[in-house]
């Protein structure tokens, strides 16, 4: 054997060694804990108390009282008129004239003359609520609400409390986002995305007909990897100046679009509350409505109507009055749009089509 | 061709950077459904006598709102702000933070024989009011109608149709056991209260039928042991025989939407054909002339048009003729049996009951018989009857077995809320009458 043959046979061996070595007291850690001491004196103890308690106190009654001042402050604005608008309607006389001789309407107490001639029931059986809805009634029931995207039922102790605006808020926030924050103890509400009728059960009623809504989960909105910094801050100078210059003046977008998914998700916050009554004939109309946001992502001024399609003017009015409510609620405190596209956002211009979602 | 490819993506991106001139525009399709949440503060008492009938008109408005499963009432535990009188400025931001999409605030004052409401309805997210303020009048025994008003009101300006809780409905009362079952005709409001019996126990009654301005209740009465039909006025509760064409068997009668004629069914010699009886020159015209049974006819609401129930295919489905009579065509297309069709007050669509695989159901379709959807299921459904907004469907359920009874129930067209209509007996037959004047 060479001498090299020797060096390896022992760098091997001596390899091996630490490895089972080394690794096996990295696996053992002897366990042992270590006590600081350190003395302090009564009079440094004392001075240490004082120096932090005190001010800490004093500081948070003022921390408090300030809100409490502001809540009170901006009540009043809202009131618009003093006078009372109070219509006395022609129709409303009509329940003043029912007890009185001419009653071809509503016979209210004096039509109990009626029940006199009526003999008395012999024995009747009051439907008892177990009794009458029959033992076969299917079981799937809807859930009080129908959105885009299903939520399951929250846990029992959760608590759904009348901020309902928690449970829609969460269905568009991403996994991440809401694991952040453990500290919200109410959970959305549970929805489904179809409306679940009693009819549909899995033993029969074959012919009906489902509309079919469900629609691909779209993923969180990611930022697009084409716009480099450069080009931000280019647009930005660029809006910067535009926006010192004209105030009023018609703004000509620049700078970087809006990406897709950033308009999905500006489309999907402004969904959410967008609430659809199905049965309503308004769901006819398809409405465009226009309006101007803040810097900060809220509603600058009014919503306008900029076109109504199908429906009468009542029906128009009452889906521009859903758009607009949603738009309003939903942005209540700014929608979350990225800041260096603002010129791009400032006016939007809506349009929410019920059509695949009504049910006539 | 690569070139082509190049051009081919150069259009493709500008386009979208050309169609962000201008307002960022967006297309929403997707919405939620969910009930609409509202607070409703309990009318302000503006005397002591008037504190009970205060909570009492509160309570049924907010009962018909949430009733109607469209809206979702805000316990008043969660109130920020507390509106002491009808006239103090609202705030706003504390409705908005409880999440009260619309307000109802009212005040209640009782004088002597009279109630008087005023209310307003804002529009929280807005801040601004919804319509202007209203008051109404009525008697203290018309406490209920003048809620019903208000919430007619609340729910109108809301949703931009008109309301349904102002009306009321009348109904076969049952009572006795399943083979000795005593019927007579009763008459309540939509939501069950204020029942009133129309006749006694003098024999089987069915079907009954509300005229379209709510004076006059059309029914088939078997007091002279056969089928025939009457016409109660309800005012003063007399009934008296219509005069229909001569047969052995007349029944299953309906207005038309002037309330100037009525339709029926009318048996003779084995064969059961439609009828049309004008009530002022008393003319009886024949409408169908097919072998076949052809029952259960409702107008069209413009008049021009009739359904009805026909086994001329072999088992029954849903036909439409003119008014006239004439050529009929099939409209209902799926397994199963077909009938007792109604028009709705809105003209577009149609109620029936279909009995498929065992169950029954109530269901709706378009006129031409597309759409089909089956909002209930279960033993036995029968009989819908819509509301006068064409927006709810009742209909009566019977439970299996000998001790089986029927009650009234009441379901949204899109197929949700599902609920039963209290009524102190056993209930079935229901017509839904119009809002009341």
């Amino acid at each position: 054997m060479s001498i090299g043959t020797y060096i390896s046979a022992f760098m091997h061996a001596a390899l091996l060694l630490w490895l089972i070595v080394g690794w096996g007291l990295q696996h053992d850690p002897l366990p042992f804990e270590v006590t600081e001491v350190s003395v302090v004196s009564g009079e440094e103890f004392e001075a240490l108390v004082r120096a932090t308690s005190p001010d800490a106190i004093t500081d948070a009654p003022e921390m408090i009282a300030d809100p409490v001042v502001e809540e009170n402050s901006p009540a009043p604005p809202e009131q618009t008129e003093e006078t009372v608008r109070i219509v006395e309607p022609e129709v409303a006389p009509t329940p003043t004239e029912e007890t009185p001789p001419p009653q071809p309407l509503v016979p209210p107490d004096q039509e109990v003359d009626v029940s006199d001639t009526v003999p008395v029931l012999p024995d009747f059986q009051p439907p008892s609520a177990p009794d009458l809805p029959p033992s076969d009634t299917p079981t799937p029931r809807e859930a009080p609400r129908v959105a885009p995207e299903p939520i399951a039922p929250p846990p029992e102790d959760t608590a759904i409390d009348d901020l309902v605006q928690e449970s829609s808020e969460p269905s568009d926030v991403s996994e991440a986002e809401a694991e952040a924050e453990p500290v919200e103890a109410t959970a959305p509400e549970a929805a489904t995305t179809e409306i679940v009728t009693e009819a549909e059960t899995p033993s029969g009623a074959p012919e009906t007909t489902i509309r079919p809504r469900a629609r691909p989960v779209r993923p969180s909105p990611q930022p697009q990897p084409t716009e480099t910094v450069e080009e931000d801050a280019v647009s930005n100078a660029v809006a910067d100046a535009v926006s010192d210059n004209a105030e009023d003046a018609p703004v000509i977008p620049s700078g970087p679009p809006m990406s897709g998914a950033e308009e999905d998700a500006f489309r999907r916050s402004i969904a959410q509350c967008w609430n659809v009554d199905v049965g309503a004939e308004w769901t006819r109309v398809t409405v465009t409505i226009g309006f101007s946001l803040t810097r900060e992502g809220r509603v600058d001024g009014e919503i306008r109507l900029v076109n109504a399609q199908g429906g009468d003017q009542t029906q128009s009015n009452a889906a521009f009055q859903a758009a607009r409510r949603a738009v309003l609620r939903c942005g209540a405190s700014g929608y979350d749009l990225p800041a260096d596209k603002y010129d791009r956002w400032r006016e939007v211009e809506v349009t929410f089509d019920p059509s695949t979602m009504r049910l006539r | 061709m690569k070139r082509l490819l190049v051009v081919l993506i150069m259009i493709c991106t500008a386009v979208p950077v050309m169609a962000q001139n201008g307002p960022l525009r967006l297309t929403i399709t997707d919405g939620v459904i969910e009930p609409l949440p509202f607070a409703l503060p309990s009318f302000q008492a503006e005397s002591v006598a008037s504190v009970e009938m205060a909570q009492n008109i509160s309570r049924v408005i907010a009962d018909d709102l949430t009733g109607t499963g469209l809206f979702r009432q805000i316990p008043s535990s969660a109130f920020i702000s507390q509106q002491e009188t009808f006239t103090q400025a609202i705030a706003f931001p504390d409705w908005r933070a409880i999440n009260a999409q619309a307000l109802v605030i009212g005040a209640v004052a009782v004088n002597g024989d009279q109630v008087v409401v005023k209310f307003r309805l804002y529009d929280v997210f807005l801040g601004q009011e919804m319509g202007s303020g209203m008051q109404l009048v009525s008697s203290v025994s018309g406490w209920r109608r003048l809620a019903h008003r208000v919430a007619d009101q609340v729910y109108a300006r809301i949703t931009g149709e008109s309301g349904y809780f102002d009306s009321r409905v009348v109904y076969v009362a049952e009572s006795g056991p399943k083979d000795n079952r005593q019927k007579r005709l009763a008459i309540m409001d939509y939501d069950g209260a204020n029942v009133q019996y129309l006749t006694g126990n003098v024999g089987l009654v069915l079907a009954p039928r509300f005229s379209p301005t709510g004076d006059r209740v059309l029914y088939t009465s078997f007091e002279s042991g056969f089928p025939r039909i009457n016409v109660l006025e309800v005012a003063n509760v007399a009934p008296r025989q219509l005069a229909t064409q001569a047969g052995e068997m007349a029944f299953s009668p309906r207005f038309s939407r002037d309330g100037r004629q009525v339709i029926y069914s009318l048996a003779n010699g084995g064969n059961t054909d439609i009828w049309r009886t004008d009530l002022a020159t008393g003319r009886h015209t024949r409408l169908t002339a097919a072998p076949s049974i052809e029952t259960a006819p409702s107008f069209s609401p413009d008049g021009q048009s009739i359904v009805f129930e026909s086994d001329r295919s072999g088992s029954p489905q849903l036909y439409i003729m003119s008014a006239e009579g004439g050529e009929a065509r099939r409209i209902s297309s799926g397994a199963g049996r077909y009938g007792t069709p109604v028009w709705s007050p809105r003209g577009d669509l149609i109620a029936f009951t279909k009995q498929n695989a065992g169950r029954f159901h109530i269901g709706v379709m378009r006129t031409d018989g597309s759409e089909e959807r089956l909002l209930t299921a279960s033993f036995l459904d029968e009989a819908p009857t819509w509301s006068p907004n064409g927006r709810v469907i009742m209909f009566f359920r019977e439970t299996r077995g000998a001790q089986g009874v029927p009650a009234l129930y009441s379901v949204d067209v899109s197929g949700r809320n599902l609920r039963q209509v209290p009524t102190p007996t056993a209930a079935s037959d229901p017509s839904w009458g119009p809002l009341q004047n």
